[in-house]
């Protein structure tokens, strides 16, 4: 299973771009998608999922067309859009049987069977008989990711699945997402980085619609190595440090403050090596696509 | 693959009429209806026809326009709870069928309360020593399915069309605006009669299969609907065939038409004068003639279950006939509604006791328009119930109106001691 998109582009009403020609080929495995928000992650996931027309250009799932062969990649498709609700009147068992049903799923022991899965791998079981109404916003969204997996999809798409769900909720997905990915595609998008950090096979990195990076997290942190240092310094030298050095992260130490910085060499008396991070990648590709848009306006 | 979408649809119309029918909405009519139904059904004299017809009354008056927004509701369902997405992401998520489904799902929910006031109204009888009809209840239950499939069909689909349950909300405004209305708009536009049913089920069709057409297509969501657009398109054409015929193929053309019903109509009814005869049609078809009455005692009322308090006549004229079995009393009961669908159960309540005859000729079951009624422009019945009593020669011997009734008894004692 593999997904291929080639000069896709979707020009919203009013003129808003929300893609500009994007290339992207998204191999078996879970592919983690990073933007800021407004980047573009959302339109491309709906597209794929059949929910939105692009405006130019293809993109195809598993070989089908996302125009022409939308009942074929929905068959194979689970999506959990960013935001979504329940018919609250039903309970957490009703509510998967009634998606169930959505995706053909018409025998009642299959049925059944299905159900009690996505509701184990998303720790729901004990909530199964309660009503949806009175579910917390961490709960809703694993509700929303057992809808997605009811039939067994090939193609998994969740947007922003963390978002509302507690530290031990979060891990659990994370373990979730290794479990499931294997030959089926699983595209993830977030705009917390330690969210694909652990476990993403690839990633592409969006902003303003198009690709700024595209490839394994090893590759985007291959050009920081050796260039990604830690200073230690006093609070009062925090903004002289900004301003001499690209900083991609600060943070409170036992005997002060540590700077995460991003230099060819390292001038700082207290500085020394560190391993770079996704977030030192993730910040620094922003922080060059800034920089040459900057450059563009000159 | 179509048979697994339908068989899919199937269990979506069972989740989705337990989902209409769980919210408090639901319950809060079905227990306005069941108190109303309980009241209709505590008077003195309510038979089981009474009761029945009631509650018919009710559900096309006021529970079908709490259908139209039930259905609105219930439409407008996936966007109010964001849901849409999850549903459109779905195999069934644009299908036809997913339509359909939804549509009888919705439309379970009002018929439920409309069975429950029906038990409701049956358990009173059967509490308060009454006879019970199985025949009225489930005639009264049946004759709510076409407008109740309509008003929900019009809530559902206008909902889905238009992105907006404001829409909806017109619709029922002219619903209620109907009844409210009657003797201004057009007669077929009011759905609630017996023989509407048709149109009111070929629009209800109509519009839910040019929903099914057009869903989806807000979200671009592929495929072809050229065939449902169709089958609306014919459906649409039927209902207004159906509308059309019923516009002019009223009685009044009839009347105008039959000498012999221009003859009945003619006649003029005098005070110890032979009666204006008639021939009119009883629930079976058979042709009933005051001829055929000959050196009989006759008790003639002229009634309508639209007047429901007209309806008490049937029972005192098969208490009288059963009195007045010796001396040979007949007893008629002309209903003078123009839906006589609504009438049947009546008369199967009091017959053979009673014979009801439906008197031919347009007239509405409003109160204003019985002098088109061929047979009550003959008595020159102005409101129902009138009682006329004919003595063994035909003469007319008393006349009684709803105030008189009590007399009743009193004045066939004389009628029926006449030589």
């Amino acid at each position: 299973m593999q997904i291929e998109i080639q000069s896709l582009r979707k020009v919203y009403p009013g003129g808003v771009v929300g893609l500009e020609g994007l290339d992207l080929t998204i191999p078996s495995g879970l592919y983690g998608l990073l933007g800021p928000n407004g980047s573009g992650k959302t339109t491309l996931m709906r597209i794929l999922a059949t929910l939105l027309e692009p405006t130019s250009g293809e993109a195809r799932v598993g070989g089908y067309d996302v125009r022409r062969d939308k009942a074929a990649i929905r068959q194979v498709l689970g999506y959990m859009p960013q935001e979504f609700g329940f018919y609250p009147n039903l309970s957490a068992y009703e509510t998967l049987d009634y998606f169930a049903l959505l995706c053909r799923v018409t025998d009642k022991q299959e049925r059944q069977r299905r159900i009690e899965q996505a509701l184990g791998r998303t720790n729901l079981t004990q909530l199964a008989g309660r009503r949806v109404g009175t579910f917390s916003g961490g709960m809703k969204q694993r509700l929303g990711l057992a809808q997605a997996l009811l039939n067994n999809p090939q193609v998994l798409i969740v947007d922003e699945p963390t978002s509302g769900l507690d530290p031990e909720e979060r891990i659990r997905l994370r373990n979730l997402w290794a479990e499931l990915a294997g030959d089926r595609v699983i595209i993830l998008s977030t705009h917390i980085v330690a969210d694909l950090a652990a476990g993403a096979d690839q990633l592409a990195i969006l902003h303003r619609g198009r690709r700024l990076f595209a490839g394994r997290p090893s590759e985007m942190l291959s050009p920081l190595r050796g260039k990604t240092w830690i200073i230690d310094i006093e609070e009062d030298e925090l903004s002289r440090v900004r301003g001499d050095h690209f900083v991609t992260g600060v943070f409170r130490s036992a005997t002060g403050m540590q700077v995460r910085v991003v230099a060819d060499e390292m001038t700082h008396p207290r500085g020394y090596p560190a391993e770079p991070t996704m977030d030192d990648a993730y910040v620094h590709i922003m922080h060059q696509e800034a920089g040459s848009a900057a450059d563009d306006l000159v | 693959m179509i048979w697994s979408e339908a068989r899919s649809a199937a269990l979506i119309a069972r989740r989705e009429y337990q989902l209409s029918c769980r919210g408090p909405a639901f319950w809060v009519v079905a227990a306005a209806g069941s108190v109303l139904a309980l009241w209709r059904s505590s008077s003195s004299g309510v038979t089981a026809a009474l009761a029945a017809y009631a509650t018919w009354n009710v559900t096309v008056l006021a529970l079908s326009v709490l259908a139209i927004l039930i259905a609105a509701s219930a439409a407008a369902r996936d966007r109010r709870e964001a849901a849409s997405e999850l549903v459109f992401s779905k195999a069934l998520g644009n299908s036809p069928y997913l339509v359909a489904a939804r549509f009888l799902g919705v439309w379970g929910s009002p018929i439920t309360i409309v069975v429950i006031m029906l038990a409701v109204a049956a358990a009173r009888q059967v509490i308060g020593g009454s006879p019970w009809h199985l025949g009225a209840y489930s005639n009264a239950l049946v004759r709510c399915l076409a407008p109740l499939a309509l008003a929900t069909a019009l809530g559902f689909s206008l909902t889905t069309l238009f992105v907006s349950p404001l829409a909806a909300g017109i619709a029922a405004l002219y619903w209620v605006s109907v009844p409210l209305a009657r003797g201004q708009l057009p007669w077929v536009a009011d759905m609630t009669p017996t023989q509407h049913w048709p149109v009111a089920a070929l629009l209800a069709a109509g519009l839910v299969s040019l929903t099914a057409a057009l869903y989806g297509r807000a979200l671009q969501t592929g495929g072809s609907r050229a065939p449902l657009g169709w089958a609306a398109a014919l459906l649409f054409a039927g209902a207004g065939i159906a509308a059309l015929g019923i516009a002019f193929s009223g009685d009044d053309t009839l009347t105008r038409r039959d000498p012999i019903l221009s003859a009945m109509a003619a006649q003029r009814v005098l005070d110890k004068q032979p009666a204006p005869g008639f021939w009119s049609p009883d629930g079976s078809g058979r042709l009933v003639g005051l001829s055929d009455l000959s050196d009989r005692p006759i008790a003639l009322a002229f009634w309508g279950p639209s007047a429901p308090e007209s309806a008490q006549v049937l029972r005192l004229l098969q208490d009288a006939a059963r009195k007045f079995r010796s001396a040979n009393l007949a007893c008629i009961a002309v209903c003078v509604d123009s839906d006589s669908g609504a009438a049947a159960p009546f008369a199967d309540e009091v017959k053979p006791e009673v014979t009801v005859i439906w008197d031919r000729g347009q007239h509405y079951g409003d109160g204003e328009r019985w002098s088109d009624s061929p047979l009550g422009l003959a008595y020159e019945v102005k409101q129902v119930p009138a009682i006329f009593l004919l003595d063994r020669h035909r003469r007319l011997q008393a006349r009684l109106d709803y105030e008189a009734l009590p007399r009743l008894e009193a004045a066939l004692t004389q009628v029926v001691a006449e030589p």
